[in-house]
């Protein structure tokens, strides 16, 4: 099928350019007569300019002195070019036949052999067509396809909230944090707010601010802990929000009653332990292999802040590696690029930053936001935006 | 596969070019008819390729075909159709193929209407034109291919840049690249005469409809861009000395010039240098601003990707043309004859005037626009060179020339009669005067400046009607026989008398809207009002809205006057959703020529919102003026005489068909 289809694309290739090479040997199998080396296209321009002229005195726009002079001036011009014209006719008015090798050669050749070197280095001839609605038809298993087929019947029906409930997570995980909030928040105005969505929501904010829970999270947080009192994962973030908010007693208890409604070897215990440690309170003996309730990356951020300051960089370290190399995978993420910049701006390691913004915005050029970011951070632009 | 067709068709387009550049040249040296024939049969199917080219990329777009990289990076399925055509040349790739399309679509009109022409001649000049387009093709296929593709595609695409999403794509650069890439043929013909060695008034006639073609779009083009960055960038300004703006006005001037002195070349055989110079300047200036666009130097909505080999690139084609173009006349200009003599006060000294201020104008712009960049590239110093340099040196150089333009259609040829030209004027001059003082009382309370401005601009306006006034002179022979003799006079005067009025109209736009137009900046809260021109606008709060790619914001403001609402207007604040990317829509409301602007700035902490709302009365008329202008040029177009020289090649009468076009 693919191999009848670059068939069929190289035949045509070779049709067109014989075409365009027979249409341009056209001039040459025309009878070859002497080109007429003729100044009438002149003499015609001055007739005229003198037919102008009378039409001016006739209708009195100038005097017959003005008049005379011009009529002499165009005269003298006119007998110029016939007088050129005659002679130079004459010299070449015996046709003699040409014989035209060379040209045609170049003519017929320069085509093929400039059109296939050429088209060779630059073309994909194996490559088809790919319009996106025939694609959409059929997009087999390729997950960008079918959020995008989703994005577009969410276009026409945005009201279908269960279609936003499904969209949701998947932007979350591919660092599409704007279009994740813009998801949850679609959902939970259609189908109403439960624990789930009202948590996706919250962390994709949390997300979005480098890990602090805002005003907005918390709300949202603190909703899903109202309609699922024994969700872990809501009243995690709850705490974390007090805890940086500097109200540590409120933090500890949230933590405390996490502690409380879990069995002792669920594996988000260690991280609570810790943040109940941090916030003064003491601990109950769990077990020892940590995993963070939800979003492992956010609970990561949050176990951070109980290492030591070396071990801390370096866990934070690893964590931006990691980014930086899905982004090498996956560069058509722009909210991973300006995250990745800020990143390595924030832990001052100025040339990555700088490298990661070129490679921002080779893939984004005109991303205003990343030239935004540059700019609070102090990174150059000018260099990297040529 | 039609997509690896479009490509080809591009490759096998330079192919013949490179033909083009070489044989026909060769053949006018030689006297070879074959081979100067294959000029226009190639130009032809040069425009063919391109033009299949181009159609395949715009249906790359409109099919949103994401493996084609270019359409991936400047297009979304979801973006509405208009701006899936438009946003091919909305990036750098496809706009460099506009400019060549356009530039074959000049080379096959000169092979389509120049039958007339001499055999040399139009061979040189298509050839001239092929060498500019293989240049191009090279950037094109080298540097700005739009045909690369990507494997695996991607899903979706990254949108067109939200500032691009607006008519104004769709219009203005076919508009400004018509003009632009006109100037080629007058280029082409200046370099083909150097080349021959021989110009005449002749030669004059041939280039007059392609000079004022190319004009008439620059100005097109031009006042559209204007009227855009209006609407669309939301700070009120419709000219801001930006450099890209810069770079198209220039040309505009020398080609104005040039379109001036071709006329003199054309009647009196005088000027020859001079206009081919022009011609070859012109041009030039159309490239230096392609080539500060599109290198990069300059960062603006028009840079798009930059990339340092494009620029590179660019300035070689630049050197390349502009060197060889300039050598070529250093060392062929001293062998053609000098043509006729005038005495200063005649049309020619007033049309040589013309061209005097308009160099020196082009002049001072391209230091304005230039020093900075070369003081940065020396020194790594930033200055930046805006309105205040350009209004005082450009502004003040324009001034005598305004005054000038009633003057040269009333001036005779050889040897005028200034006197006599003033005693023709002086009622004219009244009139303006008077006009400009009525102007002045009606709109109340500008500085004294301003009715200076005003009478320059009614000046322009009655002036340009002068000529025709006394042409038919309608005081001597009464009014049924002077509309008779109106009737008898050539295109080209009324096209004269049109784009001045234009100019006229132009002016007066300028003076009014920056005189007597009022700028407030308030923070309003829902229910607030603010007077401003004479009418009242009520804030009414911010209501949530969403586009097919973007979520908006719109602030919606009640009009009235004297209590009585009269209007509505939004103004809005969008965010677009693929590229995450704000914008400020204004809210413009049209009163006569009259406009009342709104901008939305930011949001208060108090739940205000800062207002900046603009009076600007007769605003309308800068480019109103130019549309005149426009159609100035297109009236002195049609002129008949514009159609003549067609050869008796056939001894057959010229008939009125094909040459119409011309």
């Amino acid at each position: 099928m693919q191999y009848w289809a670059t068939m069929v694309l190289w035949i045509i290739l070779a049709a067109l350019t014989a075409a365009v090479a027979a249409i341009l040997i056209l001039p040459f199998a025309r009878a070859t007569k002497a080109a007429s080396v003729d100044r009438a296209g002149e003499v015609a321009v001055y007739r005229d300019q003198l037919a102008e002229l009378d039409r001016d005195r006739a209708q009195g726009l100038i005097n017959a002195e003005e008049a005379e002079y011009a009529r002499a001036e165009i005269g003298r011009r006119l007998l110029a070019a016939a007088g050129a014209g005659a002679g130079e006719g004459r010299e070449t008015a015996a046709p003699k036949a040409r014989k035209h090798a060379l040209a045609t050669t170049a003519v017929t050749m320069v085509p093929p052999v400039i059109g296939l070197c050429l088209y060779l280095a630059l073309g994909n001839p194996g490559l088809p067509d790919q319009p996106l609605e025939a694609r959409l038809a059929n997009p087999g298993n390729n997950v960008a396809l079918l959020v995008a087929k989703a994005e577009r019947h969410l276009a026409e029906n945005p009201n279908d909230g269960a279609g936003w409930d499904l969209l949701a997570p998947i932007y979350f995980r591919s660092m599409r944090l704007g279009d994740a909030e813009l998801a949850y928040r679609n959902a939970i105005r259609i189908l109403g707010p439960n624990p789930l969505r009202l948590a996706g929501l919250g962390e994709t904010l949390v997300a979005s601010n480098d890990g602090i829970v805002t005003e907005d999270a918390r709300a949202a947080f603190e909703q899903a802990v109202k309609l699922d009192p024994d969700n872990p994962r809501s009243r995690f973030y709850v705490g974390l929000g007090f805890e940086q908010a500097g109200r540590a007693a409120e933090a500890r208890a949230q933590f405390e009653a996490i502690a409380k409604g879990s069995p002792p070897d669920a594996p988000w215990m260690q991280l609570v332990n810790q943040h109940i440690a941090k916030n003064g309170g003491t601990i109950t003996p769990g077990r020892d292999t940590a995993q963070a309730p939800g979003n492992p990356s956010q609970a990561d951020v949050a176990a951070a802040e109980n290492l030591s300051q070396g071990d801390r960089q370096a866990m934070i370290r690893g964590m931006v590696d990691s980014l930086a190399e899905r982004l090498k995978q996956e560069p058509n993420n722009l909210e991973g690029w300006v995250r990745l910049v800020r990143s390595y701006a924030v832990l001052g390691d100025k040339p990555k930053a700088q490298e990661a913004l070129k490679s921002g915005l080779k893939q984004f050029p005109s991303s205003g936001e990343l030239v935004a970011l540059a700019n609070e951070m102090g990174l150059a632009v000018e260099g990297v935006a040529q | 596969m039609i997509i690896e067709i479009g490509h080809y068709a591009l490759v096998l387009a330079l192919a013949t070019a490179l033909i083009l550049s070489v044989l026909p040249v060769i053949g006018a040296r030689r006297g070879d008819a074959a081979m100067m024939a294959l000029a226009p049969t190639g130009s032809l199917v040069l425009f063919a390729l391109v033009a299949f080219s181009f159609g395949v990329l715009t249906w790359a777009y409109v099919v949103s075909d994401f493996s084609v990289a270019n359409v991936w990076e400047n297009s979304h399925s979801l973006m509405p159709l208009i701006y899936k055509y438009s946003g091919v040349w909305g990036n750098h790739e496809g706009s460099m193929l506009l400019w060549l399309l356009i530039l074959v679509f000049f080379s096959a009109l000169v092979a389509t209407f120049g039958r007339n022409l001499p055999d040399t001649l139009r061979a040189n000049v298509l050839a001239v034109q092929a060498w500019i387009s293989t240049a191009f093709l090279f950037f094109i296929l080298l540097t700005s291919n739009p045909f690369l593709r990507l494997d695996p595609a991607p899903a979706e695409g990254q949108d067109l840049n939200p500032v691009l999403q607006d008519l104004g794509l769709a219009v203005h650069p076919p508009l400004l690249y018509l003009g632009y890439v006109g100037f080629s043929v007058c280029f082409s013909f200046a370099v083909a005469a150097l080349i021959e060695g021989r110009i005449d008034a002749a030669w004059a006639r041939w280039v007059r409809p392609w000079t004022l073609a190319a004009w008439t779009f620059l100005t097109a083009g031009i006042a559209m861009g204007s009227y855009w960055a209006y609407y669309e960038l939301g700070w009120g300004g419709w000219w801001f000395w930006d450099p890209v703006e810069n770079a198209s006005f220039m040309p505009w001037l020398a080609g104005t010039a040039l379109l001036h002195s071709a006329l003199v070349m054309e009647k009196r055989e005088a000027l020859k240098i001079w206009t081919v110079l022009l011609a070859i300047m012109t041009f030039s200036l159309s490239l230096l601003g392609t080539f500060l666009v599109r290198s990069g130097v300059l960062t603006s909505v028009h840079s798009f990707a930059t990339d340092p080999t494009r620029g590179i690139f660019i300035l070689c084609i630049l050197g390349i043309f502009i060197g060889g173009a300039f050598a070529l006349f250093a060392w062929r200009a001293p062998m053609l004859k000098a043509g006729g003599i005038f005495a200063p006060i005649s049309r020619e000294g007033a049309l040589v005037l013309n061209n005097l201020i308009l160099t020196v104008a082009t002049a001072t712009v391209l230091t304005g626009t230039l020093y900075p960049l070369i003081l940065e590239t020396l020194t790594g110093e930033k200055i930046s060179v805006g309105a205040p340099f350009f209004n005082m040196t450009f502004g003040l150089l324009m001034l005598p020339l305004l005054v000038a333009v009633p003057f040269g259609p009333v001036l005779a040829w050889k040897r005028g009669d200034l006197l006599g030209a003033l005693q023709r004027l002086y009622v004219f001059a009244g009139l303006a005067l008077a006009a400009g003082l009525a102007f002045f009382y009606i709109q109340n309370g500008g500085p004294v400046l301003a009715i200076f401005g005003l009478v320059l601009g009614f000046w322009g306006m009655i002036g340009a009607f002068a000529d025709l006034w006394y042409r038919a002179n309608f005081a001597k022979v009464g009014l049924s026989v002077g509309l008779k003799r109106l009737a008898g006079l050539p295109r080209s005067v009324f096209g004269t008398a049109i784009a001045h009025f234009g100019l006229g109209v132009t002016v007066l736009g300028i003076f009014a809207a920056t005189t007597f137009g009022t700028e407030t900046v308030v923070e309003m809260k829902q229910g607030a009002s603010v007077d401003i021109g004479g009418y009242s606008l009520t804030y009414d709060g911010l209501r949530d809205a969403v586009g097919p790619n973007y979520t908006e914001q719109r602030g919606h403001f009640a009009v009235s006057r004297g209590g009585v609402q009269v209007a509505d207007v939004w103004s809005s604040k969008r965010l677009y959703t693929a590229r995450r990317m704000p914008t400020t829509e204004a809210g413009i409301l049209t009163f006569g020529l009259s406009q009342l602007y709104v901008s939305l700035g930011d949001a208060m902490e108090s739940g205000g919102m800062v207002v900046r709302i603009w009076w600007k009365p007769f605003i309308l008329c800068i480019w109103g003026g130019a549309l005149v202008m426009m159609v100035g040029g297109f009236v002195s177009l049609s002129d008949r005489r514009l159609r003549v020289g067609a050869p008796s090649r056939k001894a057959k009468p010229v008939k009125a068909r094909l040459e119409a076009a011309e």
